[in-house]
């Protein structure tokens, strides 16, 4: 019995280097990979939710553009996050500081236990709000790590900081947003 | 590194199942507020993540694909459009050099006139008038010697052709 052929996965490095070859399947898949990821983070930035697939076409847009300028020392998602968050910046000095924010159109979760829901989702919108008043490296910082879980070092490389002010910008973000949800 | 700082580090870790809380952290977790407040926003800021807007990803491909290719195209029609120019203003300047022997002869003799006053000829000034009526005969005068001789036998040759031509139409 033969064993079948393992197909690889292969890495975002791959893709990026197959896309700058020529090939544009790799772009698509690079999309696939990452664009939705990209929309949630947005949406937690405080990007309206009517808004977060242009956000989001014009962060890739942006990032294969310059692909050249990944050099691979944070993760293409890291990279391409801190790529939308400067999309996010320039969608909010466009509207010249109208906040982007909008709670609208948020269809309460369907669950066993309602009232149970309906704080989980006002601490959700809470935290939201509070997010989109943060500073932008707070905002940034915090989100990458925790939900994407990145380390510090990672995270510094996608914002071109370092990995101790990282750290202190999380732990910034980690005060204001328990005085802002509480 | 105190344990709260310990706990906060490892929390994304937690809340992403990619870790879980040993017996001594979840104690820790369940004695200290602070923590705990920490944790609650880790958990919300994951179900916030997870509650986003969907992007069809294949969509969003096609889309983005689209652009880049529109980009990619306005830049060569950009490109083109440049070595076109650049080939129009070769082709310009091409043309005025090839015509510049015509545009020469038109010029030349204006170039000429108001060039002679400035030529300096020293010698002629140390010479008396007689001197200078003498070399203006011999200037004047034939060149012998100095014309092309090809040139004067072409133009015999050629009036022999012509009286012989005439003497045959003449009979």
């Amino acid at each position: 019995m033969s064993a079948s052929p393992v197909l690889e996965t292969p890495s975002d490095h791959e893709l990026a280097s197959a896309y700058r070859a020529g090939d544009e399947r790799a772009a698509a898949e690079l999309v696939r990979r990452h664009a939705p990821a990209l929309g949630r983070y947005l949406y937690s930035s405080g990007a309206a939710a009517d808004e977060v697939e242009d956000l989001v076409q014009e962060a890739l847009f942006r990032a294969f553009r310059r692909l050249d300028g990944w050099r691979g020392e944070a993760s293409f998602r890291s990279w391409l996050f801190a790529i939308g968050g400067n999309v996010l910046r320039d969608e909010f000095r466009r509207r010249k500081g109208r906040h982007v924010l909008s709670l609208e159109d948020r269809d309460l979760p369907d669950r066993a236990d309602p009232e149970a829901d309906l704080a989980a989702t006002e601490t959700e919108e809470g935290l939201r709000r509070g997010i989109a008043s943060l500073p932008r490296l707070q905002r940034e910082v915090f989100l990458l790590r925790t939900q994407q879980g990145s380390g510090y070092t990672e995270i510094a490389a996608a914002l071109g900081t370092t990995a101790g002010a990282a750290r202190v910008h999380y732990h910034h973000a980690v005060k204001r947003l328990k005085e802002l949800v509480r | 590194m105190s344990d709260c700082e310990r706990l906060s580090d490892r929390m994304p870790e937690v809340a992403l199942l990619r870790a879980a809380w040993s017996a001594e952290e979840a104690a820790h977790l369940a004695s200290c507020a602070d923590c705990r407040a920490e944790w609650d926003l880790v958990l919300a800021a994951h179900r916030l993540e997870a509650s986003g807007p969907s992007v069809d990803p294949a969509t969003m491909a096609a889309a983005v694909q689209h652009r880049l290719a529109s980009e990619r195209m306005a830049d060569r029609r950009g490109r083109w459009g440049w070595a076109l120019g650049g080939l129009a203003a070769a082709a310009a300047l091409a043309l005025v050099v090839g015509r510049g022997p015509e545009s020469r002869q038109g010029t030349a003799p204006a170039v000429a006139v108001t060039a002679d006053p400035l030529v300096p000829l020293p010698e002629l000034e140390g010479l008396e008038t007689a001197q200078l009526d003498t070399l203006l005969q011999a200037l004047d005068g034939p060149l012998a010697g100095t014309s092309a001789p090809d040139s004067t036998t072409a133009d015999d040759d050629v009036d022999a052709e012509l009286e012989q031509l005439l003497a045959t139409w003449e009979g």
